[in-house]
């Protein structure tokens, strides 16, 4: 008898402590805030549970997805890259020269699209590079590195395209929308992408450099990590998951537009930031990183869905951005 | 101490690496800039007698390359100087504004400003009236400004109407849309806050409840000149409303309402679109089905015209015969309308 009341006791206070962990662990929280939006979206307009608009919520999520899983790498690593939008303007534009040149050549649209996407990947490559080069050898702190290859990025597109969208591709956008139900082949490619690269931040040697060199970059050196060559690395990746949102909006438009991803560098920023990552590194989840975006998604999109006076959006969304920052402010305390 | 002098080695042999990475970072930068210039400056090697500053906003919008076409022959032809400038990207006073300052400061014999926002610049338009620099607007402004010379402008309001009419026929409004069931149309624009987006947007409005009681149009999405934002927010509207028909109140917002109605497929396939500015990719949407009519603005004939005029006022020495207010009919393209007409209309930057 002794012995049940004992274990109950003990029981007790261990159930009401994994209540605590669950109650106050930030994704748990933006899980609720996520599911809370979209039974009151659905509430106000029963359309928003149809497949169609699931659909389109999931191609508008993988758009930001791509480039804030590129950031969560960045802001981990105790950096930030600004330059992800103008990346995805320039190789957006460089990719639908080249694509426009391939129709001309008539090869098949397969083909267009593989080449496309290597293309675009590899201005990325090459802006992520700039930035590697200016931080790791020039010892340019990463905010105005990247505000270097931001600006040249974004008068570049504008100087190569001359203003207009380059490449007209109906077929590319007719592809967009194909898949498996409302999973569209798009969607399944950029959750491909960040799952691998979810798995590869919290579970390899790669992920936890990573960490440590975002927490304390002299003891990550100290322990031998050859921090230059990994916060090189991180850029380049950085620079092709940037490069290959521009094939994904190229894709999505049937154009590479110059003016695409004007602000999505400071939209990435708020879903890391809103997903529990610290901007002094060391800190930061991908499952965070992707709740946020969600959670922009669905304000964004669910609000012209109810048919909301757009002068309200910006205020909406500052105000869940606000709310996200007061629950990470308060979330020590939950835990104590 | 050996350890020092290898540290600092080390440091300066790193310093010397960065310093030749800004430097070639810098020299790449600056050879692209320069190239930009040296075809940017070709636009003043007419100069002979007078020289006329331009100055508009988002200088790489297609609408403003198309004007610069117009304005560029009409200069070479009068042989004037024109200085055209403006922001790249911006369509803003605060990035306007230093524009002007600065043309201001080159003591151009005329001024020819596309303004972002007629009454932050009026500090500016006065300055310049007052060192006896004739002003001149082109695109928006405010009729009731009686110190510019001129302004040669597309009509808006018009057009927001004749877009309402070209959707209405295009919906077949007398049979589709009644009071048992009305048609939900959408409508995107770049900015609420833009004279010209808000005065094609009063049009539509007006002509709606003038004539066609029977379509309701969603408060507007805002693109931000962006595409791809308009296709996202169309979307939206697509999947929440049943729509019938989108009024695209501008070049962007119409490439966005093409890319949206062709995303989402049979659900798109009887949404009628009327956009406005002739894009060349929205020349070819038409082409292809996805727009039913494009509302076409002159900017090569304004940006002519207003060369003309400004040109006109600084040789005769007075404003005697140049009208104050000239406003360009916009014209309504079909997938009807000849290639000839097309190529005359499309917004081209050569």
């Amino acid at each position: 008898m002794s012995t049940s009341i004992d274990t109950l006791e003990s029981v007790g206070p261990s159930a009401l402590k994994r209540l605590q962990s669950i109650v106050g662990n930030q994704q748990f929280i933006l899980l609720l805030v996520l599911v809370a939006l979209v039974i009151f979206f659905g509430e106000r307009n029963s359309l928003f549970f149809t497949s169609s608009e699931f659909s389109n919520l999931l191609i508008d999520f993988s758009g930001l997805a791509l480039i804030a899983v590129a950031e969560t790498y960045v802001i981990i690593s105790g950096g930030i890259d600004l330059s992800v939008g103008s990346t995805q303007a320039i190789s957006g534009v460089g990719g639908g020269f080249a694509m426009q040149s391939l129709m001309n050549h008539h090869m098949s649209e397969t083909g267009v699209l593989l080449i496309g996407a290597v293309i675009c990947a590899g201005i990325g490559l090459v802006v992520g590079a700039v930035n590697a080069v200016l931080i790791t050898k020039a010892n340019l702190v990463p905010f105005v590195a990247t505000l270097v290859t931001l600006s040249a990025g974004a008068g570049m597109a504008l100087v190569f395209s001359r203003g207009a969208p380059i490449g007209q591709n109906p077929e590319a956008v007719a592809w967009s929308a194909t898949g498996i139900g409302p999973f569209t082949w798009l969607v399944i490619i950029v959750i491909s992408i960040t799952t691998i690269l979810g798995i590869t931040l919290h579970v390899s040697k790669y992920g936890r450099n990573n960490f440590a060199i975002g927490s304390n970059s002299f003891a990550a050196r100290a322990a031998g990590i050859n921090v230059k060559r990994h916060i090189a690395s991180v850029y380049m990746l950085s620079g092709i998951l940037a490069g290959l949102t521009g094939m994904f909006f190229y894709i999505r438009s049937g154009a590479g537009s110059p003016q695409v991803g004007a602000s999505s560098n400071l939209v990435a920023i708020a879903a890391v930031v809103i997903g529990g990552a610290s901007l002094t590194g060391g800190v930061g989840r991908i499952t965070g990183t992707l709740l946020g975006a969600g959670i922009l998604t669905i304000v964004t999109d669910g609000l012209i869905f109810i048919n909301v006076q757009p002068t309200w959006n910006q205020v909406v969304v500052a105000a869940f951005i606000a709310l996200a920052a007061v629950l990470q402010s308060i979330r020590p305390g939950l835990r104590s | 101490m050996k350890r020092e002098s290898l540290t600092s080695g080390a440091l300066k042999r790193s310093r010397w690496i960065g310093a030749k990475a800004v430097i070639a970072a810098s020299l790449a930068v600056s050879s692209i800039a320069i190239v930009g210039l040296g075809s940017a400056s070709q636009a003043g090697a007419s100069s002979k007698k007078f020289s006329i500053a331009f100055v508009v906003g988002a200088e790489a919008d297609p609408f403003f390359q198309s004007m610069y076409v117009g304005a560029h022959a009409e200069a070479k032809k009068l042989g004037v100087t024109l200085i055209w400038q403006g922001d790249p990207v911006d369509y803003s006073p605060s990035t306007q504004i230093p524009v002007v300052q600065q043309v201001l400061a080159e003591k151009p014999s005329a001024l020819v400003i596309a303004p972002t926002d007629t009454k932050a610049l009026e500090p500016y338009v006065a300055q310049a009236i007052k060192k006896g620099i004739p002003v001149f607007n082109v695109d928006s402004g405010d009729a009731n400004q009686k110190n510019i010379t001129s302004w040669v402008t597309g009509n808006n309001v018009q057009g927001g109407t004749a877009a309402a009419d070209a959707l209405a026929s295009a919906l077949n409004y007398s049979t589709t849309c009644t009071s048992a069931s009305p048609c939900t149309v959408a409508v995107g624009v770049s900015s609420i806050t833009t004279s010209t987006d808000a005065a094609r947007l009063k049009g539509f409005d007006a002509q709606l409840k003038a004539k066609y009681p029977n379509i309701t149009a969603l408060n507007p999405i805002v693109s931000q000149s962006q595409s791809s934002v308009a296709q996202q927010g169309f979307a939206q509207d697509i999947s929440a409303h049943h729509l019938q028909g989108i009024f695209a109140i501008d070049g962007t917002d119409a490439e966005g309402a093409a890319a949206a109605i062709t995303a989402a497929g049979s659900a798109g396939a009887n949404i009628k679109v009327v956009g406005y500015d002739a894009y060349a990719s929205n020349i070819a949407s038409m082409q292809g089905g996805k727009i039913a009519a494009i509302i076409s603005q002159q900017p090569t004939l304004e940006g002519k015209d207003i060369i003309k005029y400004a040109v006109q006022r600084l040789k005769q020495g007075n404003a005697k015969g140049i009208p104050h207010l000239l406003t360009l009919a916009n014209i309504v393209l079909t997938p009807t309308t000849s290639q000839a007409t097309l190529n005359k209309y499309v917004y081209t930057a050569s």
